[in-house]
């Protein structure tokens, strides 16, 4: 993340309180790092926790200079730096916080009782746990990211933070996430297998365990350099180690994808059940074999904003051919299909869905993006046609769906059908569909269409000093109403490599995280960073964020905003989705689809149970 | 129901613990190739000509998160390929423990084969590749140079050490022996007759999805057993045209669902 205009501010709050970490030994193992994170976050454990502590949205921005602003035609005093944000500075001494209160964050938390305090040196005696335990125990030949970032950033910790990012292995390793089940059980860990981690993960279960008998739901740990944010449900607590800078109600998010995904493969209800039944069930049973598609899921959150903006990107494409498409799909159906679904390029083309499916519901993007997900860890051999059972969390976490998955433009493999049928025995049935759908594609010529369809270049837009932007609209009209979207052109140059990909991606979240703090949320932010000038907006109708270049002045900015925003609306036909047909399927509708235990819906677990 | 797709006249099924190279197996054979795979969701649907006959093949995950939809794969199944890693202990048990049972729902004429798969890091000679008309395979994305493997004496399992093509050889977990055995408690399992069924030596393979070694030779002997259950079934249904396809298959005079099979 990129800090342009307060380096120095930074800087010197950084030296106030930069443990001596020249002066840590070299560590190689994450339970280490941890410990020298403890290291950061509590030069003198007994002193700082003894004092107050103080809960707080996010260290990071604690000295940022952002420009806000109620509305667009506000006449800024200057184009650079319009105010600057006192808002953090009297935390800017960068105290390590130990952020344990469920609710009310952002606040002086003048209540730093007994048990706050306990449980910070327990998180310090706990680290310090680890760092014993686990010398010696290798994490996959690779370094923490922790650790990397601590000997990378702290002697040129004053500026250029950015350079760093280009790295590789900073970008592969800065986030580091583990699951386990709330018996301390190992169940997942991003990198290195959980066994070689499995007394660091004890470390952290003992942290939640001990946090949640006193009644507090540990939820956060701050250093300067790094977020550890800690998420239960049900029987999994979900952890993740951070320095992307990211805020932690991002990092709770996405920890919420990885939850999301574990339950698509397992459902919530049979996760309950096999833990009521067996408190320290090894989970890694039922998901061996699934890492792949939880690496994939941490590397699209990572790289893919649809996940950040929690809405769906599709293909644009002339609405003539979208709605073409929709209606084959609507032809070609079955009983209990419920949804179908064309993907191109890992893009939506179109959806439909079934009527009284619609009518409670909409299809939820977090779904969408598992679905994806799931087509895409799973593409290997792509002359098949699949048919598996997957549950949709947000539609209803305890029933499974069955999808039939086949790629329509063999040996490419880049158009792709989903069919979501409710009823696990009819793959024939709706295999029946995919050819219908073929034939009909075959007579409109649709591949090739669909072939020439691509993301547009924001060149397009014809607003110059304007290099990149992400809208999101909001169900304006009704037609959005089935599914949150946004639209954003093509990652070009400077954008085009990997590190800038993510260098802006980082800006954004950092936008993100300013316009949706709990504390403190903004309409507006406009922000000059060092390389880029970056406005989000937010308003009752949409949320968009923009990216110019640096030397555009403030007025430029929002004359290109009005364009933009005018381009968008002409071309919203091509950009969304607009008007989703439906069909009916369902022999006699119910109109509990979602929630209630329809009858429709398979609520078994596959046969698994039977195993344990 | 109508339909335009070629109905399969017989389906077969693969099943097998995770990461014995079920779908390896099946890729080489379908694509000639072998390359990395994906752990497989749920099940893979394949359909493969054989002469005029249409063969179904579902590639089954062997993930114990899909373990009770083995039994709707197999359903009316002619054919279940019992595969296990020969380097695997364990594999092999699975087959016995957690797999058998699914296979209830097969026909009751169905025809089981034993294939120890990763032949490759056990044995010199599946290095050669053997398919059905004894010319050695192309091994395409194979890397392994094709020098002269050691000739074996009729011995099934491998020498301590032998010179390798792909460096060490790992222990052989699962003899020849211990398949044949395993084939003779399926029969009992299912209450044949050793006698009146297939003979070990027949359905028990050893192959390597790597270098090709066996492949064709399992999935080609399995096309041709299964030829007369296809002969059957296309002569019931001249007799009775209406009647579901499925329907005369089902083991246990299931009623068959519409479409389903
Ligand atoms: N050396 C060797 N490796 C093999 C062979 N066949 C498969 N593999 C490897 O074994 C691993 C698993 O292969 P898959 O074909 O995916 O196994 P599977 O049985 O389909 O596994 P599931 O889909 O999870 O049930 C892959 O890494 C393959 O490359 C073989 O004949 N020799
Ligand atoms: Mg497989």
């Amino acid at each position: 993340m990129e800090r342009a205009n307060h380096q120095e501010g930074e800087a010197q709050g950084v030296r106030i309180c930069d443990p001596p970490s020249e002066s840590n030994p070299p560590a190689d193992t994450l339970a280490t790092s941890l410990s020298l994170l403890g290291n950061h976050m509590f030069p003198d454990p007994v002193e700082r926790l003894g004092s107050t502590t103080v809960s707080r949205d996010d260290p990071a921005n604690s000295s940022d200079v952002t420009a806000e602003e109620p509305s667009v035609d506000a006449e800024p005093p200057s184009n650079q730096l319009m105010k600057l944000e006192t808002e953090d500075t009297e935390t800017s001494e960068s105290q390590p916080v130990v952020s344990a209160q469920p609710a009310d964050r952002g606040t002086e938390d003048a209540a730093a009782d007994n048990d706050q305090n306990d449980s910070g040196e327990f998180v310090v005696a706990m680290l310090a746990k680890a760092k014993l335990e686990e010398q010696g125990i290798g994490v996959k030949g690779r370094s923490s990211p922790l650790l990397e970032a601590g000997t990378q950033e702290s002697p040129t910790f004053t500026s250029h933070r950015d350079e760093d990012v280009t790295a590789d292995s900073w970008r592969q390793h800065r986030k580091h996430v583990f699951v386990l089940s709330e018996a301390g059980k190992p169940i997942y860990s991003r990198y290195g297998s959980e066994e070689a981690l499995s007394s660091t993960m004890g470390v952290m279960m003992a942290l939640v365990s001990f946090v949640q008998s006193s009644d507090n739901i540990i939820r956060s740990v701050y250093s300067e350099e790094h977020t550890v944010v800690f998420l239960q449900k049900g029987p999994l607590v979900l952890v993740c180690v951070s320095s992307s800078r990211q805020s932690e109600q991002q990092l709770r998010g996405e920890l919420m994808y990885v939850y999301y995904q574990i339950i698509s493969m397992l459902t919530q209800a049979s996760i309950s059940r096999i833990f009521e039944h067996k408190k320290n069930y090894d989970l890694r049973r039922l998901l061996a074999g699934s890492e792949k598609i939880l690496d994939g899921l941490l590397n699209l959150v990572d790289s893919d904003p649809s996940f950040l903006l929690a809405a769906v990107h599709c293909l644009p494409l002339a609405s003539s051919l979208r709605d073409s498409l929709s209606q084959i799909l609507q032809k070609a159906i079955t009983p209990n299909l419920v949804f179908s679904i064309l993907i191109a390029k890992n893009q939506l083309l179109t959806i439909v869905q079934e009527k009284t499916v619609i009518e409670d519901t909409r299809l939820e993007p977090a779904d969408v993006h598992l679905l994806l997900n799931l087509i895409g860890a799973s593409s290997a051999f792509q002359a098949g046609e699949i048919w598996t059972p997957i549950c949709l969390p947000l539609f209803n976490p305890d029933c499974y769906f069955y999808a039939y998955i086949s790629y329509l433009d063999p040996p490419d493999c880049t158009v792709c059908l989903l069919l979501l049928s409710t009823d696990k025995e009819a793959f024939y049935a709706v295999a029946e569909c995919k050819r219908k759908i073929e034939e009909a594609m075959e007579t409109q010529n649709s591949l090739s269409l669909i072939a020439k369809a691509q993301s547009y270049s924001v060149s397009q837009v014809g607003v110059s000093d304007l290099r990149h932007f992400m809208y999101k609209p909001f169900d304006v009209p009704d037609n959005y109403r089935q599914l949150t979207q946004f639209t954003s052109p093509e990652m070009e140059a400077p954008y085009g490599s990997e590190e800038e990909k993510m260098r802006l991606l980082d800006l954004y979240r950092y936008m993100h995280s300013r316009i949706h703090s709990t504390s403190r949320p903004l309409k507006l932010i406009y922000h000059v960073a060092e390389r880029e000038t970056l406005l989000a907006w937010v308003t009752s109708k949409f949320e968009l964020y923009t990216c110019f270049s640096p030397l555009v002045t403030k007025a430029c900015a929002i004359t290109a905003i009005t364009k933009l925003l005018r381009w968008i609306k002409k071309e919203e036909d091509r950009l969304f989705i607009r008007y989703p047909p439906k069909y009916s399927t369902t022999p006699n509708p119910s109109k509990s689809s979602r929630g209630g235990k329809s009858d429709q819906q398979d609520s078994t677990d596959n046969g698994f149970l039977s195993l344990l | 129901m109508p339909d335009k797709m070629k109905r399969p006249d017989v389906k077969l099924v693969l099943l097998g613990d995770m990461n014995v190279g079920k779908t390896s197996l099946l890729h080489r054979y379908m694509e000639r190739k072998f390359k990395e795979t994906v752990s497989t969701v749920g099940g893979a649907f394949f359909l493969k000509q054989w002469g005029p006959y249409n063969i179904s093949i579902w590639d089954t995950a062997g993930r114990e998160q899909f373990h009770g939809l083995g039994s709707m794969y197999c359903r009316g199944a002619a054919a279940v390929i019992l595969t296990y890693d020969v380097t695997n202990w364990q594999s092999l048990a699975e087959l016995e423990e957690r797999f058998l049972s699914l296979t209830d729902t097969a026909n009751h004429d169905c025809i089981y084969a034993i294939v120890g798969n990763k032949a490759d890091l056990t044995d010199p000679k599946a290095h050669l590749s053997r398919t059905s008309d004894g010319q050695p395979e192309d091994q395409t994305e194979c890397e392994e140079e094709r020098t002269e493997p050691q000739v074996l004496s009729a011995c099934p399992t491998p020498p301590a050490s032998p010179a390798s093509l792909s460096g060490v050889m790992l222990h052989k977990q699962v003899t020849h022996e211990d398949a044949v055995a395993l084939y003779g408690r399926i029969l009992r399992y299912k209450g044949l007759d050793e006698k009146s069924s297939l003979p070990a030596e027949k359905v028990c393979f050893e192959t390597s999805a790597k270098t090709g070694y066996n492949v064709d030779a399992l999935f080609e002997t399995m096309f041709d057993l299964v030829l007369p259950s296809i002969l059957r079934k296309r002569h019931e249904n001249q007799e009775s045209p209406t009647v579901d396809l499925e329907d005369s298959q089902g083991a246990h005079s299931r009623k068959a669902r519409i479409g389903c099979c």
